[in-house]
């Protein structure tokens, strides 16, 4: 390079002068200055901060696609299936793929042609702004010309997608409704627990019955594809896939065919005496199997999945007798007469009575305090011993042996250890069944009380609880495990409703072992006097269950007429319901039972003939005759 | 002819042929699979630049004086052309800035650029004894604001940025006082809360965007993002050409034009990169160099012009690139896609080699055939056409 001429040098007459050789220089320096700085800056992105930007440009690239695995399905005993996986057409959004701007006039669009409303679209869509590169689903079941307008109409819909997915379809959701539960959306306020397992906010989970309690084996567990996509979202290569996990299927206990007899046996008495609600457990004494479980009025699983209508849905949520619930296991109820056995056993295990001990029952038993306790049959029974106070169920000498009688000084058995008995029967406790909703009941006892009546115990409350009456609460699967565990020699039985899980090509995963709760503290002596008391109250004429007798096989059982507090009736009584619970054959309990009638009235007119008749037909497999009698069942001779 | 090559500068020849080059590869890789031959715009860059340089080789053998007489119809016929495209020209994203003729978009505000260079450097050249005078320096400044309030009104904002950055690059050099450049931009300042009240939306949007592009990385922040993530990923080498996740799949948008140094950030690395930002350092310093060793103050300032010219916009497009400077739509001279802006800065060149070739020739009308070469008195009393 030639040195830069000075401008003075070239100053002279008539020359040019050519100046600003000095910020010409500056301005080169500033240049260079400039240029400089852009190659440090271009040092930070591309050295020091690159591994940042390949991860985001990494990210930009790679559309994680979740992969849902198909819900595993359930079957009856038999591997009937009892729900399908219906295709259904759902749309979903990608929610980087829609400008902000242009939101409004899509889910316009979309509402019109999913027939969602706007303001659910737009929730969901606010929901899914929080992770814009996963798709969220929009609307869970669009009718396929819908499916197929929005597909055309893509372009006018920025990352709307329809997919193909499925819903559940129950085969007998009519006659399994308590049982299998149904799914649908999580509870906004279970959103976030069942996000830590890995369930989307937009998934549908099992929200009642089988489909709830086994909600995590049924689902399985997603698989994921990751997939090349340019900016507009087109996908080009696959980059990874890990397949699903396959939900598991389950195979129940129940057999459809019984299910659905024993549920129409029921619900045909129920219209024979007008009363409107019942529920039945049947189960296998052995091994806890349950073999039936019906609570009415229930509900078709259908109107759940399908989308009820909202007024399908109103009548089931303002129904008095509230369908919705599974009142065999959820339902609390005195267990009236049912639960003499229980202070029976008590009593003789304590020595409070022997099997031959008399008491005398005169009809009415008053107190010194002055409070009179009335036997169910006004003249009394006379003298009773314990199998006889069972079979005609005597209220007299369960008052005399767990309250003590003052005129005879006989002490009883007291409450504290008659609740220990109670417990040991597996009430006040869940029995653990895989269902969701499972009530424990209620053992009082005088520190419960105290807590939450403020009351003192009295021997009045020991007289009721003796009988199944005042404040004990049980529910009929606890009845049924009770009579279970009588027929079976003494085992309470954990109640078994899933027989096993099978995995997706039908071989067992998982099969379920009966399960022993509690073996009862009784000895086989007393055990065989309170099946001798139960066999007496079915098969001999004083007993209280005649209308139990089966002509296949010889049933034996215990009714209860269980009061409670309501309008009373024209002879001045309380309403009540009706019992009966017991296991056939007497020698070799295949099936144990509870019936409970609503408002029944008397067990041994409502709820013995069902017993009879369920019976019957597990023994025969043929439905009985349509039931024909109606007799007047305030009829006061079989009081409780 | 061996003697007129041997004036050719090569560093400027060679920086411009590289510039053009590194177009021509990256808009090899997005052109439309479809699009065979002329179609392709690669295709199309290379020859246009081929003819661009060829023109500007031809350039070299005039002497640049020649403009000088031509700087005042010249710079007419721009400013005629700025208000005809505000009045008749395409309407295309929300701005008037070009006018199709046939197949051909013509861009009257790449022209006017160098229109205005030469338009500068003859008023500042002719007035050489004067520039320190305030009156000078404001009757120049008006010159500028000229073409720059018109293309202002296309509306481009960054184009007209430009004009003021070549005008006092060129008036520096020329001589004016401190304070009279520094007056302007005291006023520009000044005005700044009142131009906010006044911008459009799309400028507000654009500086806040700048001093904050996570903000809003969806809408207006996205292309800076994109850009920062294309570049941050080449890393040392790129992912090669024709690579890379960001320009492949069009995360990165605007690629071919303003934002086609991303791209190349992206394919070829910090390599590519420093490799580019050398050639146009190197082209601008020639420029410098050469307008340091014109033979007058016209070729001088042209040449500073020029120099100022190719600097803001690599600058301003690199910068905005890599997330030191506001979005402008600035393109990147002869790299990116844009036949106006390559034929102009192809002619700016010429202009350069023009200037270096006559920095010691005969004078404009020979007088002499042995005149020493660098000190040649230019005729007439004040402009430097021997008039």
């Amino acid at each position: 390079m030639e040195a830069h001429p000075r401008p003075a040098a070239r100053t002279g007459a008539g020359q040019p002068r050519i100046s600003g050789t000095r910020r010409a220089l500056l301005l080169g320096g500033a240049a260079i200055a400039g240029n400089t700085a852009l190659a440090a800056r271009l040092w930070q992105l591309q050295v020091v901060e690159s591994d940042a930007y390949r991860v985001q440009a990494a990210q930009n690239r790679a559309r994680t696609r979740p992969i849902q695995p198909l819900r595993g399905l359930i079957y009856d005993r038999n591997r009937e299936p009892l729900v399908a996986n219906a295709p259904v057409f759902s749309v979903w959004l990608r929610p980087a793929e829609l400008p902000p701007e242009r939101e409004g006039p899509v889910l316009a669009n979309l509402a019109v042609l999913s027939g969602e409303r706007s303001e659910d679209l737009q929730f969901k869509l606010n929901q899914a702004r929080t992770a814009p590169d996963t798709p969220a689903r929009l609307a869970r079941a669009v009718p396929r010309e819908s499916a197929l307008t929005i597909e055309e109409r893509r372009h006018d819909l920025p990352g709307i997608t329809v997919r193909t997915g499925t819903r559940r379809e129950y085969a007998h959701g009519d006659v399994f409704g308590h049982i299998l539960g149904f799914t649908g959306p999580i509870p906004a306020e279970d959103v976030e627990s069942y996000r830590r397992q890995g369930v989307r906010f937009d998934e549908d989970i099992g929200l009642a019955g089988v489909e709830r309690s086994l909600q995590t084996q049924l689902r399985g567990r997603d698989g994921e594809q990751r997939l090349e996509a340019d900016a507009f979202g087109r996908t080009l290569n696959e980059l990874s896939f890990r397949p699903p996990q396959v939900g598991q299927h389950a195979v129940l206990t129940i057999a459809l065919n019984e299910q659905k007899a024993i549920r129409e046996i029921l619900a045909r008495h129920l219209a024979l005496r007008d009363r409107g609600a019942g529920a039945v457990v049947v189960l296998r004494p052995d091994s806890g199997d349950v073999v039936a479980m019906v609570s009415l009025p229930d509900y078709d699983s259908n109107i759940f999945t399908r989308g009820a209508s909202s007024e399908s849905f109103a009548l089931l949520v303002s129904d008095p007798r509230r369908p919705l619930i599974n009142h065999a296991i959820s339902g609390l109820y005195p267990p009236g007469s049912t639960y003499k056995v229980i202070t029976a056993s008590g009593a003789l295990e304590a020595g409070v009575v022997l099997p031959q001990s008399k008491i005398h029952c005169d009809g009415r038993l008053i107190l010194p305090s002055g409070w009179a306790f009335d036997d169910w049959l006004p003249q009394g029974h006379g003298l009773v011993d314990l199998e006889r106070a069972i079979a005609e169920s005597c209220n007299i000498y369960f008052y005399n042996v767990s309250g003590g009688n003052p005129y005879t000084r006989l002490q009883g058995l007291g409450n504290r250890r008659l609740a220990e008995f109670e417990r040991s029967f597996g009430f006040g406790e869940r029995t653990g069944i895989d269902l969701p909703g499972e009530a424990s009941g209620l053992v009082p006892t005088s520190e419960w009380k105290n807590k939450n009546l403020q009351q003192p115990w009295v021997t009045g409350d020991t007289y009721h609880a003796a009988i199944g009456q005042g404040l004990v609460q049980v529910t009929p699967l606890q009845i049924a495990s009770m009579y279970a565990a009588i027929g079976n020699g003494g085992r309470v039985m954990r109640p078994r409703l899933i027989d096993r899980m099978l995995d997706q090509h039908g071989n067992v995963a998982v099969r379920t072992a009966p399960q022993v709760r509690s073996v009862l503290p009784i000895s086989d002596e007393h055990l065989r006097l309170l099946q001798s008391g139960l066999y007496r109250a079915v098969n001999e004429p004083a007993g209280t269950g005649p209308r139990a007798r089966s002509s296949h096989t010889v049933v034996a059982g215990k009714t209860g007429t269980a009061e409670y507090s309501g309008l009373r009736d024209a002879e001045g009584r309380l309403p009540s319901h009706a019992w009966f619970a017991g296991y056939a054959p007497a020698e070799q309990p295949q099936y144990a039972f509870a019936v409970l009638v609503r408002d029944g009235g008397e067990g041994s007119f409502a709820a013995a003939p069902i017993a009879r008749d369920i019976v019957d037909y597990l023994m025969t497999g043929d439905m009985p005759p349509l039931p024909q009698e109606r007799p007047d069942f305030v009829s006061p001779d079989h009081r409780l | 002819m061996l003697l007129r090559l041997a004036r050719i500068e090569w560093a400027i020849v060679v920086s411009t042929i590289a510039l053009v080059a590194f177009g021509v590869l990256m808009l090899s890789t997005t052109a439309d699979p479809g699009a065979n031959g002329l179609q392709n715009q690669a295709v199309q860059k290379a020859i246009l630049g081929a003819v661009g340089l060829g023109v500007a080789f031809a350039m070299a053998q005039i002497d640049y004086r020649a403009l000088h007489g031509i700087a005042v119809p010249l710079f007419l016929a721009g400013v005629l052309a700025l208000v005809m495209v505000l009045l008749v020209g395409d309407f295309d994203l929300g701005a008037r800035r070009w006018f199709e003729v046939g197949a051909i978009v013509i861009q009257p505000s790449e022209f006017m650029k160098v229109a205005a260079v030469v338009a500068f450097a003859k008023y500042l050249a002719d007035r050489r004894d004067s520039t320190r005078a305030f009156r000078t320096v404001m009757v120049s400044l008006g010159l500028m604001l000229i073409p720059a309030g018109l293309i202002f009104l296309q509306p481009d904002l960054g184009t007209a940025l430009i004009f003021g950055a070549i005008w006092m690059a060129m008036v520096f050099v020329a001589g004016a006082q401190w304070w009279h450049l520094l007056m302007p931009v005291a006023i520009a300042l000044a005005a700044f809360p009142f131009a906010w009240f006044f911008a459009q939306d799309y400028m507000r949007q654009r500086f806040v965007t700048f001093l904050d592009p996570g903000s809003d990385p969806l809408g207006a922040g996205y292309n800076v993002l994109q850009a920062r993530i294309s570049i941050g990923s080449g890393g040392w080498l790129g992912h090669g050409l024709g690579q890379g996740s960001q320009s492949q799949l069009e995360f990165l948008r605007v690629r071919d034009t303003d934002f086609i140094f991303a791209m190349l950030g992206e394919q070829l690395g910090l390599a590519g990169t420093i490799g580019l930002l050398a050639f146009f350092t190197l082209l601008i310093v020639q420029a410098l160099v050469i307008g340091l060793r014109a033979r007058d103050m016209f070729g001088r300032l042209l040449a500073i012009g020029i120099a100022a010219m190719i600097f803001t916009q690599s600058f301003v497009n690199i910068g905005m690139n890599v997330g030191l400077m506001p979005v402008t739509g600035i393109t990147l001279p002869l790299v990116s896609l844009g036949k106006n802006s390559l034929l102009v800065t192809l002619l700016s060149v010429g202009i350069l080699l023009s200037i270096h070739a006559h920095r010691g020739a005969a004078p404009f009308r020979q007088q002499s055939m042995h005149v020493v070469r660098g000190s040649l008195p230019a005729a007439g009393p004040r402009g430097g056409l021997g008039r």
